[in-house]
């Protein structure tokens, strides 16, 4: 996509439109640009496949082997939600438009909204090990390392970092670590695990909303 | 011109520049994080078995590096998509084909080369540490097949589909088949159609595999075969990426007719059907092959007939580390495998208090040896065996302990573990039985007197519950009676005990002693 694809000129002239259609044109175009759209799409995979997995066991029923293939769904959902904050503009936007900081703050928790009520769908019905509680903090704070990843690496290879962290914590799973910043392998009732987790996501949204992710006009590697 | 100012030529320069710019690199610092946590952790938790070790290729480093290469090789393949440069770079000279696998090796070497690193760190380590055998090849060469494969699928997924969520995806769908996999081979049960064994991802062996036999490579052929086949079966596909894409697009007839009309020569076209109908002929012959699997009659696992060679059946000749201990002044040799000397010194001291319990009694051992979990394809567990009679155990099983030699979590237990096993086959066995046999659980009495025996050399009986060789569950006047004979056979003199024993070993065998007859 190009920004003359998405940035089409405005059918009426900017001073005849209302501030709340301007609201939700710049609120859509943004979103666009991300690809929010297909993002949505790629979490209802996740959710599909969550449901998949449950439905025809492709993982163990109990035990610590039960959390794995969840966990990767929901590293998979939050790999999804850290790609979707890469940018095809660059700086250009960011010294055109003062909304942007709160544009990328209501996307990043519209998403993680999302993502958790779209595994939780998935899930319905089927025997989750942990429930959705567990499922839902994980998503929350592998969200949270997508976003500060993205302030490294970029948008489009934000997903690494959830996706290492998830590798790790499948050996942390299966070692039965117990420290809360393993919050993946914790237990619904730990509360360190919930404060690590939310800690996790409140540093990356914040760095997020205030930083923004790193952006080159043209991706290098 | 000197050779080291020479241009290189145009795909080494390619490859070069590359491998430059290549995003693996970036990330390596990552993947090696992970690896230390996820495979070297857990190999250090193995003893160093060089089977049992080298298994965490498969079962934990591929799992680690499938999320990366799938992810990064996704991410290179998508990059003239991603870059809206498919038109631009169409006009060079060189062949889609040619430009595509640059950029695949380019990945894929930097993805070897960690991989190789990865394993080279393992082996090493492994190396200083094993007292017996050598590195076996089978594991890496699946490893290696399986990152090659996994690099392969994402970066075709990359340019058939590109975009910014291709990479996370397709390495979420590579872990998924993984686990998928995995979960498949742990739930295999002879008799059901073995295609599970096709998947790399299993549970560890048991601790003395490839140590009393060699381990048949059939499983592992079958799946490098099968994951070459998809990888070259892909590999062609690229080849035709350029067509397919004006495929997708064409609308009628005359347009198919036109996207094959341009493009790439029909050499390249009828090179990239010839390696997509070979790559498909090798992954169905890997699949067919894999559902003629039988379980192995020799050293357990799976063996494929069209693969096996009987060579591999033969038992690999025995090298003991052996030791001998002086126990009321005659000897008493206990012997392990050489693969297992690190832990000989330990058994010795775990079942020399034991042994001066019972030395001189009718039927008590006079040696113990560590002898093949595995015999026949049946489990072996420990007992007595031979005339006179040695207690045998497997590093696998001692008494009802499981996975003796797989470390030492808890010392005490661990020595427990040891000394019930010996006397739950000293006090349920017939000497010189022939071959182990597992201990036979029976009744109140010998419990008793286990636990006054293993009380005397200062094991508490509760480290192991106290009531192993009982069936099921005592009742609460059969544990007072057992307490009770506990007790009384404990205060005796350990020459009272020895002279008691003498006179009623056989009976208490036979379990015609009751608790009450104990003194």
């Amino acid at each position: 996509m190009t920004t003359t694809e998405v940035l089409k000129p405005p059918a009426a002239p900017a001073g005849s439109m209302r501030p709340i259609s301007a609201g939700i044109r710049l609120t859509w175009l943004h979103l666009r640009t991300r690809r929010v759209p297909a993002g949505l799409l790629a979490l209802a995979v996740c959710g599909a496949l969550l449901r998949a997995a449950l439905h025809w066991h492709w993982t163990f029923n109990s035990g610590p082997y039960a959390q794995q293939v969840p966990m990767i769904i929901e590293a998979g959902a939050a790999a999804v939600i850290a790609v979707t904050v890469h940018t095809p503009f660059g700086e250009t936007e960011g010294s055109a438009g003062r909304y942007l900081p709160y544009l990328r703050l209501l996307a990043a928790i519209g998403l993680t909204g999302l993502a958790i009520l779209a595994l939780q769908l998935g899930a319905v019905g089927e025997n989750l090990n942990e429930g959705v509680t567990v499922l839902a903090r994980t998503v929350v704070g592998f969200t949270g390392l997508g976003l500060l990843c993205s302030l490294i690496t970029g948008g489009l290879l934000a997903w690494t970092l959830p996706m290492g962290y998830m590798t790790f914590c499948q050996y942390a799973l299966l070692e039965a670590w117990t420290a809360p910043w393993t919050w993946p392998v914790r237990p619904a009732a730990d509360h360190g695990a919930w404060i690590c987790s939310c800690a996790v996501f409140a540093a990356g949204l914040s760095l997020f909303t205030i930083l923004g992710p790193r952006s080159r006009l043209s991706d290098n590697s | 011109m000197s050779a080291l100012t020479m241009p290189l030529p145009g795909t080494a320069r390619a490859l070069r520049l590359e491998l430059k710019r290549n995003a693996v690199p970036y990330l390596l610092p990552l993947l090696a994080a992970v690896f230390y946590f996820n495979t070297l952790r857990t190999a250090d938790g193995f003893p160093p078995v060089w089977t049992l070790r080298a298994s965490v290729i498969s079962a934990h480093m591929l799992f680690e590096f499938s999320a990366f290469a799938g992810g990064l090789a996704a991410w290179a393949g998508s990059r003239e998509g991603r870059r809206k440069t498919l038109d631009l770079v169409a006009t060079t000279s060189r062949a889609a084909w040619a430009r595509l696998s640059i950029a695949l090796a380019g990945t894929l070497c930097w993805l070897l080369l960690a991989f190789l690193a990865g394993v080279a760190l393992l082996y090493g380590r492994t190396a200083f540490q094993a007292t017996w055998g050598g590195p076996p090849l089978w594991p890496v060469f699946v490893g290696a097949a399986g990152v090659t494969v996994v690099s392969v699928i994402g970066f075709a997924c990359g340019v058939f589909f590109p975009g910014r969520f291709t990479a996370p995806l397709v390495a979420i769908g590579t872990l998924l088949l993984y686990q998928a996999g995995m979960h498949a081979a742990q739930s295999l049960e002879p008799g059901q159609a073995a295609y599970a064994l096709l998947s790399p991802a299993d549970a560890p062996p048991i601790v003395d595999a490839g140590i009393y036999h060699h381990v048949p490579p059939d499983r592992a052929v079958v799946q490098v075969m099968l994951m070459a086949g998809i990888a070259v079966g892909l590999l062609g596909a690229l080849g035709l990426a350029p067509d397919l894409r004006r495929l997708a697009t064409a609308r009628s007839l005359a347009s198919v007719r036109g996207a094959f009309a341009r493009g790439d020569s029909w050499l390249l076209r009828t090179i990239a059907v010839v390696l997509i109908t070979c790559g498909a002929g090798m992954a169905a012959t890997a699949v067919s092959l894999a559902g003629t699997a039988q379980p192995d009659t020799i050293a357990g696992g799976w063996e494929i007939p069209a693969l096996h060679s009987s060579a591999v059946d033969r038992s690999l000749p025995a090298a003991q580390a052996c030791t001998s201990l002086n126990v009321a002044g005659s000897a008493f040799q206990v012997c392990v495998h050489k693969a297992f000397s690190f832990d000989l010194k330990e058994v010795a001291a775990a079942l020399k208090p034991v042994i001066a319990e019972i030395a001189g009694l009718p039927g008590a051992p006079v040696g113990a040896s560590e002898v093949a979990s595995i015999s026949g394809g049946q489990t072996v567990t420990s007992g007595m065996a031979g005339h006179p009679p040695v207690f045998t155990f497997t590093a696998d099983r001692v008494g009802l302990m499981f996975g003796q030699f797989l470390g030492m979590p808890d010392p005490a237990a661990w020595r427990a573990g040891f000394q019930m096993g010996l006397l739950d086959a000293f006090l349920t066995s017939q000497p010189g039985a022939g071959h182990p046999a597992g201990p036979t659980r029976s009744g109140a009495a010998q419990q008793a007197v286990e636990n006054a025996l293993l009380t005397a050399v200062g094991t508490s009986p509760s480290e192991l519950g106290g009531g192993q060789m009982l069936n099921g569950r005592p009742n609460a006047a059969t544990s007072a009676a057992i307490s009770a004979a506990t007790r009384r056979f404990l205060a005796l003199s350990a020459s009272a005990r020895r002279a008691w024993l003498a006179a009623h070993l056989s009976a208490l065998r036979a379990g015609t002693i009751t608790p009450a007859q104990i003194p």
